[in-house]
């Protein structure tokens, strides 16, 4: 068992919206963001739509924790999720190669065609100048982000991390998948859940939503019974302590949790409401059911898949309102 | 790092040991061999700069390796990691042990195929893209070794493949795995090799770090493996301790998308924080491995860092990159210059600096110009840096406690 960490805030970016957090007029809250950092550097202009929807995520979670911006120094670090959010940067870019040779190859745009690019987008407006990490596990990304970031957290190698899951993803990356035999229930468009984790014993009282208890990974034939009972452990929660599930991956909900049928049948078991979006889906549960404290106080254990990737399960506990 | 993550193997697979044998690897980059010549994996005759180092095709040989060359090499770099570390897969305790792999182009090259068939009407077939997520590789390879712990894909530019064995270094002193297989890899593709000419960043012969002279930076490719262990899960099963990962750490520079900060901020922040991780003084380091990309920022930002965070010592500390041989592989780069720490560390014995004919004056530390040195090496510091502001570096030591 080893030390929570604290969610001391928490950024929700959904474009079009619905699901978790509340849709968001991005055409009016970003200007006020962008412009609140250029009084203090030069002027800013975001490219692609996963930029903005990164940023203003990680804006709203430092904000939210009372963390000022930019933040300088090396305390705060970041872990984001990113894999198909960029794909349809990368198509654009070299089919620019395929129609005008060298000529359409674009240096503006060659950098966003790496995923860290986002992270770095992150870390230049905000000056944060710890750890960066962008870890690539499909729809988990924003899973093992949060993953990578806690450990960090809880054995002192980085202060605080800002941590979650970024995407955009257009109709054409749906097809795609479609033509090439791999439907899933995703959703077109852009979204992004940060959150700002910091040690639970360091200062700032009582601030922030929640915890997160427990994290771990699974991969293979039974991922997700491996991630669950190796979250359960690193928590230090028995299973009959748990509150609620959350569950997060595409297909059918009831398959997913039948290795853990027997605990599941107590439990209520949710699912986000809004279709997958991606990488950013994990951490949008995680910020359900940090903020669904008031109906579930207790532990709650939140639950995704990836085709490729394998499982992550995080047990997260929130904090109810005052 | 709060417990002792050691080496128990590695494999390694580059444009001079196209065959694996990681002893080719060491005594060919010793040699002051150098793999760089005319591109070969695709048509570049359009390009100015016709020059990368690369690992023929047709020895990659599978039928989908026209498509996966990627993972073709991290393939045959990871089964030779485990088995120089006499590991069977399927052996062990699956759930505590995983992969953390650097890419940062992953299956691109699937990709690209996928839109040119795209743009000539050619309908893609089901199954077509299943090599280009950048996750599909760790994927494989867990499968491939029975692994059911993390399995990990990390991308942060040219310092992914440090950033892996970094990241693993902690999940294992974190008591979260036993065992964690840390690599990179990368392969030269048309889609990363137009965006470096669109940059004006490559050079049209040879690739010269810390030199006058330099032209700019070569890409290269390979894969590269090292397996990790929770040091008493080592020795109690008798394993060959081949070094230890010490300290790690990472930094952001937090200036620019592409450039480093001009003083080397990021890098020298992250240095003297691995520095710290592994309890270490800096005249303690025998040697340093540096990014050495043989562009004019890279280099020049470089010299500074090591120099901020060495102090006095690092006048006195050989220094050397191993890119004017291998060019920059990228997702593999950290790795195979991990790999190089812990073979000098063995031979004591450390690489040169290839083409380093005229040393820039900006560049005015001991860069262990064109012949391998022999000396003694206990402790070495491997550097990486890359697009994005990443830093990142390890602290290696020998097996000794």
């Amino acid at each position: 068992m080893k030390a929570p960490v604290r969610v001391a805030g928490i950024g929700v970016v959904c474009v079009p919206g619905g699901g978790a957090g509340e849709p968001v007029d991005l055409a009016r809250r970003l200007p006020a963001v962008l412009a609140a950092l250029a009084r203090t550097g030069p002027p800013v202009r975001l490219i692609q739509p996963i930029e903005e929807v990164a940023v203003l995520a990680a804006h709203e979670a430092l904000a939210s924790a009372g963390v000022s911006t930019p933040a300088g120094g090396e305390d705060v670090g970041i872990a984001l999720g990113v894999e198909e959010g960029i794909d349809g940067i990368k198509a654009e870019y070299y089919r620019g190669i395929l129609k005008d040779g060298l000529l359409g190859a674009s240096p503006i745009m060659f950098p966003f065609t790496t995923p860290n690019t986002v992270a770095a987008r992150i870390s230049i407006l905000l000056d944060l100048r710890g750890e960066s990490f962008t870890l690539c596990g499909g729809t988990l990304s924003g899973a093992q982000a949060i993953g990578l970031a806690m450990n960090a957290v809880r054995e002192a190698w980085s202060p605080a991390m800002l941590a979650g899951g970024v995407t955009s993803v257009g109709r054409e990356f749906l097809d795609a998948l479609a033509r090439t035999g791999r439907p899933d229930d995703g959703q077109a468009g852009s979204g992004a859940c940060l959150f700002l984790l910091e040690p639970s014993t360091s200062s700032g009282g009582s601030r922030g939503t929640g915890e997160l208890l427990g994290y771990a990974e699974g991969f293979g034939r039974e991922d997700v019974r491996d991630a669950v009972q190796a979250c359960l452990e690193d928590a230090g929660v028995r299973v009959e302590q748990v509150k609620g599930v959350w569950v997060t991956a595409g297909g059918d909900a009831r398959a997913l949790l039948e290795p853990l049928r027997r605990f599941a049948a107590k439990v209520p078991v949710r699912r986000p409401p809004a279709p997958s979006l991606y990488a950013a889906s994990f951490p949008l549960a995680v910020a359900e059911a940090v903020q669904a404290a008031d109906a579930i106080p207790g532990p709650v254990l939140v639950i995704g898949r990836d085709c490729l990737a394998g499982a992550s399960a995080a047990l997260v506990r929130g904090r109810a309102p005052r | 790092m709060p417990e002792g993550v050691v080496v128990t193997g590695l494999g390694v697979l580059s444009p001079l040991n196209p065959d694996g044998d990681r002893e080719r690897f060491w005594t060919s980059l010793c040699a002051g061999e150098t793999a760089t010549g005319e591109i070969r994996s695709f048509d570049a005759s359009g390009y100015p700069c016709r020059v990368a180092a690369e690992i023929p095709r047709a020895l990659l040989s599978c039928e989908r390796s026209a498509d996966a060359p990627a993972l073709r090499m991290a393939e045959a770099a990871f089964d030779r990691a485990l088995a120089h570390a006499g590991i069977m897969p399927g052996t062990g305790e699956p759930r505590r042990a995983g992969i953390v792999v650097g890419t940062v182009m992953g299956g691109t090259i699937a990709g690209e195929r996928y839109l040119r068939g795209e743009c000539v009407g050619h309908a893609e077939t089901a199954g077509a893209l299943e090599d280009y997520p950048l996750r599909a590789i760790a994927a494989c390879l867990a499968r491939r070794a029975g692994f059911a712990g993390p399995v990990l894909t990390v991308s942060t530019a040219c310092a992914s493949g440090t950033d892996a064995i970094g990241i693993a270094s902690r999940r294992i002193a974190s008591g979260a795995a036993d065992l964690l297989v840390a690599g990179g890899v990368d392969a030269v593709c048309e889609f990363s090799f137009s965006g470096f000419s669109a940059l004006k960043a490559l050079t049209a012969d040879k690739v010269r770090p810390f030199s006058r002279n330099r032209t700019g930076l070569a890409l290269g490719e390979g894969a590269a493996f090292l397996v990790l262990e929770r040091e008493g899960t080592a020795r109690r099963r008798g394993a060959m301790v081949l070094g230890r990962i010490a300290g790690y750490a990472s930094r952001g520079d937090a200036v620019h998308l592409t450039a480093p900060h001009r003083e080397g901020r990021g890098l020298a922040a992250a240095a003297t924080a691995a520095l710290g991780d592994g309890r270490c003084r800096p005249e303690e380091i025998d040697y340093v491995s540096a990014h050495g990309t043989g562009t004019t920022y890279n280099d020049w930002m470089e010299t500074k860092a090591i120099k901020a965070a060495l102090g006095s010592h690092a006048r006195r500390v050989p220094i050397s990159s191993v890119k004017g041989a291998l060019g920059h592989a990228f997702g593999a780069a950290g790795v195979m210059e991990a790999v190089v720490c812990l073979l000098a560390i063995r031979d004591a014995l450390v690489p040169p600096t290839l083409h380093l004919e005229e040393p820039d004056p900006e560049c005015d530390l001991d860069f262990v110009p064109n012949r391998a040195r022999s000396m003694a090496v206990r402790s070495a510091l491997s550097l990486s840096a890359g697009f994005g502001g990443q830093n990142a570096a390890l602290l290696i030591r020998g097996g000794e406690p």
